[in-house]
């Protein structure tokens, strides 16, 4: 039996009906069956009856379902439709307003094709109907309109990444050469590798903890083990000596703070304008009783100040040849006094918050 | 016999679909394919004694033309949040879309499937991070669709949840 007879001789509820014979219902049956929908109502049992005829893909949805007397149990055939049928269920029995969409679902075929749906409840004058479309044209235009983006997106992606691991690539070189200049420079003191390492490591973990960007934390890591480097024009007389410096030799000695600035100006490369500024302002002090300018406070640059903290927690916890290893918690007590005076307050509380991040790296990278 | 739903959920070309055919048909196309909509997959598990039919939802991948819609895990057994090694940020959208989920369905087993493990040379995500989630109880799972590592293990560890639960 077709659908359009199941409508003449049947309501949804299984009353006998008055033959159909509306020309204006009968024009809509055409427009639904035109459209390629199958419009159902759900009778009071749960059973679903036809208001059109069912075109050859619903066998897709309902599978071995029987269709009798235009009616047929939907449930059991599809989970998405079950699960859909669920939520219309509910909606009907709220009255909503409008129409509740499933979104779209692909069932498959007796050969496993695929082959989409979608459907929408509505309710009308308390009947609860239900659209199921067959939306193949649709969806291969939109398959094929994501396909594109997406892989516009994954494309996008994937240069992004190559960026940035040609960014971090240049990154590492400039570190390596920087720490084998610093190397070279080193082999006149007794600063290591390992010291200056360290040094890029901790600034760069602070500056991650104040909120920094990546770019301007990478920086960071490159440019603060570069603080000492204009110690390569002091006089070994005075580098290299054993014992304590005279006030004469103490200035020559401070100057190698003016000396790595002006080996590290005249650039507008971010990297060693931060590495300059870090050379000339590490040993100032927050109380303005550092060198080589006496600047006090926030005048001195953060990055300087973060430099100037972390040189001497590094400092003293390890050997030097004037000095044997200092325990931490004696590091940290005599840092604490220090704060305020030669450490930014501020700062040094930010740097105990990441100690254990420290330990690590200092577990991390030994002589 | 037991059907369990299981739902594949993640950021777009995560291997989501992959994943699924590998497990299902056991097989795995290189050419990228988006999903548009759900595709719902079987495949029958003999756990001991018991069959279990595991009904695998393959929803579309959330990026900015399709989100999800966390109703589809409503009356799931449980549901894996894909991700790629290779790409960073389809972790934190993965986690992202567990909290959506959680908030709308309250508490499923789930598990992180950090798929693409043939590319391990190439993975981007953070070791760290994904240790930091096993320590804060997620069960994690490195997969390969393309060669099949680890991708039984996932699916088969949801049929025994489902067969520990039914013994409890």
């Amino acid at each position: 039996m077709s659908a359009v007879a199941a409508i003449s001789d049947a309501s949804a509820d299984g009353r006998s009906v008055t033959p159909c014979k509306d020309r204006d219902a009968s024009q809509l049956i055409d427009l639904f069956d035109a459209m390629n929908q199958a419009v159902l109502e759900r009778a009071p049992n749960g059973s679903f009856l036809f208001k059109n005829t069912p075109a050859e893909w619903f066998r897709i949805l309902s599978k071995e379902a029987e269709i009798t007397d235009g009616r047929i149990e939907l449930e059991g055939h599809s989970s998405y439709l079950d699960h859909f049928l669920s939520d219309a269920t509910q909606w009907w029995s709220e009255g909503g307003a409008g129409w509740l969409h499933s979104g779209t679902w692909l069932e498959a075929d007796a050969v496993g094709k695929d082959w989409p749906f979608a459907a929408r409840a509505i309710s009308r004058h308390g009947n609860a109907m239900l659209i199921i479309e067959c939306v193949a044209e649709d969806y291969e235009a939109q398959v094929q309109l994501l396909q594109a983006a997406r892989e516009h997106l994954l494309n996008e992606e994937l240069l992004e990444r190559e960026v940035h691991r040609r960014t971090a690539a240049i990154r590492q070189r400039e570190e390596e050469i920087a720490i084998r200049l610093l190397a070279a420079a080193g082999m006149r003191d007794e600063e290591t590798g390992s010291h200056v390492r360290r040094i890029g490591l901790f600034s760069a973990t602070l500056a991650e903890a104040l909120g920094w960007d990546a770019a301007r934390t990478a920086d960071i890591r490159v440019a603060a083990p570069m603080h000492d480097i204009g110690k390569i024009g002091i006089p070994d007389a005075v580098l290299l000596k054993p014992g304590r410096l005279t006030q004469d030799e103490f200035a020559i000695m401070k100057q190698h703070t003016v000396i790595g600035a002006k080996m590290l100006g005249d650039s507008d490369i971010p990297l060693l304008v931060m590495s300059r500024e870090i050379a000339l302002g590490h040993h100032e002090r927050w109380d303005g009783s550092g060198y080589p300018q006496g600047l006090r406070g926030e005048e001195i640059p953060l990055t300087a100040r973060i430099v100037a903290l972390v040189d001497v927690y590094d400092a003293m916890l390890h050997r030097r040849v004037y000095k044997a290893p200092i325990a931490e918690a004696e590091v940290i007590a005599t840092m604490t006094a220090a704060s305020g005076a030669h450490f930014d307050p501020a700062l040094f509380k930010v740097f105990l918050r990441i100690l254990p991040a420290l330990r690590r790296i200092t577990a991390s990278v030994q002589e | 016999m037991i059907q369990k739903k299981l739902c594949m959920v993640g950021s777009f070309g995560v291997g989501k679909t992959s994943l699924v055919k590998r497990y299902v048909q056991s097989i795995f196309s290189e050419k990228y394919h988006t999903t548009v909509g759900v595709k719902i997959d079987k495949k029958d598990v003999i756990v001991g004694p018991e069959t279990i039919r595991m009904m695998i939802w393959d929803l579309a991948g959330d990026d900015a033309f399709a989100r999800l819609r966390t109703t589809f895990v409503r009356g799931s057994a449980g549901y894996l949040l894909v991700a790629d090694g290779t790409r960073t940020q389809t972790l934190d959208v993965a986690l992202e879309l567990n909290r959506q989920i959680q908030d709308a369905t309250g508490k499923l087993p789930f598990v992180l499937v950090v798929n693409k493990f043939d590319l391990a040379s190439a993975w981007e995500i953070d070791t760290n991070r994904i240790t930091a989630l096993e320590e804060a109880g997620v069960k994690v799972f490195r997969t390969s669709a393309k060669d099949g590592f680890g991708v039984e293990s996932v699916f088969e560890h949801f049929a025994v949840l489902e067969t520990l639960e039914r013994a409890s």
